[in-house]
């Protein structure tokens, strides 16, 4: 019983990490893998599967063939993506944290969609005051 | 004689057994806190951003050497790479591009396209921001791993300013 106490003890101590996802994303979502070492702030969450775009916990758009349904690329500020972004920056700006991490976004994307669909959005994002982004990927 | 030694001997091995019970309620606690805050995916993040139009001027600092902007465009049959500066001339800025084909192979040319960036960031140190433009079909994995590539080769800092641009045609 000591014996794998111990064991469980050492592999919780050596994967230990201060910096916990306190979310869950939806399991259709295939996260990409990386060297990247630096960790993410959960300020505005964007997570994209291959059928559903999610802004915290809310869905707000569904994905068709690649594109963002209701978000046309050359008119992106008549979506509601943009609408709810503008309202997150605005809330973002009454708070108190610092300027620079409050106007970042943590984007979450399925490995396998494409940079048109992803493109949309993230355009979307910069129009609404976001142009600095953290792409969330797993740990290799 | 012999039964008062067995019990003398039995008596010692008892006094012998450690009391592991306090031990193992610490164990538990502990055990039970890290696995409280156990994640079982390690998430991290790439920073990067979209280009802004800006009005800020850009003063290069007197005397410093020339400082690149890298461009990667990621297309359908291979890599792309262009180099953007104000500080050096059209002839230079042309010399540095290149091309990466895929040609039969179904990845990407990342390690060719390593050490050209190495090569690149030896010959102008200063230089910190890469532009990554993909095609609409490139799929959001290839852009991570050449973003991967982009940044660092080896633990050894390359291009950490990322910029991620759609192709505007």
């Amino acid at each position: 019983m000591v014996d794998i106490f111990t064991f469980l003890l050492i592999f919780l101590l050596a994967s230990f990490s201060d910096h916990v996802a306190r979310f869950s994303i939806d399991g259709s979502v295939s996260l990409p893998k990386s060297a990247a070492k630096s960790d993410f702030k959960d300020n505005i969450r964007i997570v994209v599967s291959e059928n559903t775009v999610w802004l915290g916990q809310d869905v707000i758009a569904q994905v068709k063939d690649g594109a963002v349904v209701g978000l046309d690329v050359n008119k992106p500020k008549s979506s509601v993506l943009y609408h709810k972004l503008v309202q997150c920056r605005q809330k973002a700006e009454q708070s108190t944290t610092d300027t620079k991490e409050k106007n970042l976004i943590l984007f979450l994307c399925d490995k396998r969609l494409s940079f048109k669909t992803i493109n949309s959005i993230i355009k979307t994002a910069g129009l609404a005051g976001f142009p600095n982004f953290q792409f969330g990927v797993l740990k290799k | 004689m012999l039964g008062s030694r067995r019990n003398r001997k039995r008596l010692d091995e008892e006094e012998a057994d450690i009391d592991v019970t306090p031990v193992m309620n610490v164990f538990l606690v502990i055990v039970l806190l890290l696995l409280i805050s156990f994640s079982f995916f390690n998430l991290k993040a790439i920073n990067t951003s979209v280009p802004v139009l800006a009005n800020s001027e850009v003063v290069a600092a007197p005397g410093s050497d020339i400082r690149l902007t890298v461009i990667v465009e990621i297309e359908e049959k291979g890599i792309r790479l262009a180099a953007l500066s104000d500080d050096a001339d059209a002839e230079t800025l042309k010399r540095l591009g290149t091309y990466f084909s895929k040609e039969s192979a179904p990845n990407y040319p990342l390690d060719k396209l390593s050490s050209y960036l190495q090569t690149l960031k030896t010959k102008y140190p200063k230089s910190d921001t890469v532009i990554i433009i993909p095609e609409g079909s490139i799929v959001y994995d290839t852009i991570i791993q050449t973003m991967d590539v982009a940044r660092y080769s080896k633990d050894v800092q390359l291009f950490p300013h990322v910029v991620i641009s759609g192709k505007v045609s």
